[in-house]
């Protein structure tokens, strides 16, 4: 996300990754129309309101596309997911995961846990209030919560809650959109204090920075973003004061391909990552892979069985050292909606 | 070399004198603060969920209560 290039070199609180499971999303639906097509008739000269420039993505989502292509939810293992409708808004869902969950450990070795849990959650999605709600075997809770207090300022409250002291996080955010402008307020635990503001400056190009304070370490950052954006292709690039410089590209060739190229620098631990993505939206499934500079190779399937059945394959290899590799592979299926 | 011994002891005893209130009012507000987070965390932690469930089961069409439990 737009928010995590700064934050990458202090630990802060992260933003809880969503729950529910993706839902294929074209490129087309996720970029903007371009505002020019309509004047198009005209001929050479497109005529620029200066006035009247589009609302700009908000800055967490300046890579948005990048993002779905080059970060499916990889797993391993097997996942099921169940959802149940019970209204137009309200709708429970049942998760059971069995795999294993690798833990960090300082040595190169890797060290896998079996593990399985059960997820209960709970939506309920009004235009106007989103609440969110999944609690875990082991007593872990993420809740989501998106609320319009008025047409233009938007509070959202994400939290991950568990059982064991000082492991909680939670997160407040308030949203404020104007009409070519976004800016956003952010209060975190550990006394973390965020800000960022986003400016459409053309109709393609939009230019946005943000700054963090963490209390506990008293430590601040700034960063800045730009993103340019046509209707075939997107192109981000961030800079942060904790030394991280993240370039992406996403080119949409055709309706049903995009490609997306990602490149990211980090200055503390001179450490570089490319990576290159593809992502197939065809009528029965989504197909995304990607191939990376430390050695990872990835794919994911999300193949639609039957109206509401979706199965799901995600395999990755992945490069330890010159001789080890670490394999993963996992399987699942998604009932509902 | 008493004497500005004795200078300096009046000066942090002259700073002393505000201080106690000042920070005991902010230590009581930290300590009161502390206590309503923790608290807070607890109820959420325990009712966000069974919250999301009656404001489902009050929103409109209303659901019956086999509807919750059933798996179809």
């Amino acid at each position: 996300m737009g928010s995590s290039v700064s934050h990458a070199g202090a630990p802060p609180p992260s933003p809880a990754a969503a729950p529910t499971p993706p839902i294929p999303v074209g490129l087309a639906a996720a970029l903007p129309p371009n505002p020019e097509v309509q004047g198009d008739a005209k001929g050479v000269s497109e005529k620029v309101d200066w006035l009247n420039l589009p609302c700009p993505v908000a800055f967490e989502e300046i890579q948005r596309e990048a993002l779905m292509s080059l970060k499916p939810e990889l797993f391993e293992g097997l996942r099921f997911d169940f959802t149940k409708g019970i209204n137009q808004t309200f709708a429970l869902s049942h998760s059971v995961f069995m795999g294993s969950m690798e833990v960090p450990s300082q040595s190169s070795d890797i060290i896998k846990v079996p593990t399985a849990h059960y997820e209960f959650g709970a939506n309920f999605l009004d235009p106007k209030m989103m609440l969110i709600g999944r609690i875990l075997t082991d007593g872990r809770l993420n809740a989501r919560v998106k609320c319009d207090l008025t047409d233009n300022l938007t509070l959202k409250i994400n939290a991950q809650l568990t059982n064991e002291p000082h492991f909680s996080q939670g997160m407040f955010n308030f949203d404020y959109k104007g009409q070519d402008f976004r800016s956003q307020f952010q209060i975190g635990n550990n006394a973390f204090y965020g800000a960022n503001y986003i400016q459409s400056v053309s109709p393609r190009l939009s230019l946005g920075s943000e700054v963090f304070w963490l209390g506990h370490q008293r430590k601040s950052g700034i960063g800045f973003a730009a993103r340019y954006n046509t209707d075939k292709m997107v192109t981000t690039g961030q800079v942060a004061s904790t030394g991280i410089v993240a370039l992406s590209y996403v080119q949409k060739v055709s309706e049903k391909v995009s490609l997306a190229s990602e490149f990211m620098y980090n200055h503390m631990t001179r450490d570089v990552t490319s990576s290159f993505g593809y992502d197939y939206i065809l009528r029965q499934c989504r197909l995304r892979g990607k191939l990376d500079s430390n050695g990872v190779v990835a794919a994911f399937l999300e193949e639609r069985l039957n109206m509401g059945v979706n199965l799901l394959l995600s395999a990755e290899v992945r490069r330890i050292d010159h001789s080890k590799k670490d394999y993963k592979f996992g399987f699942g299926m998604t009932v509902g909606e | 070399m008493a004497s500005k011994v004795s200078l300096k002891g009046k000066r942090k005893a002259g700073k002393g004198s505000k201080g106690p209130e000042e920070r005991s009012a902010c230590k009581c507000f930290k300590e009161w603060s502390t206590w309503a987070m923790k608290k807070a965390k607890v109820i959420t932690h325990y009712g966000f969920i069974p919250l999301i469930i009656i404001i489902g089961m009050n929103s409109e069409p209303k659901p019956q209560l086999y509807q919750l439990l059933s798996p179809v």
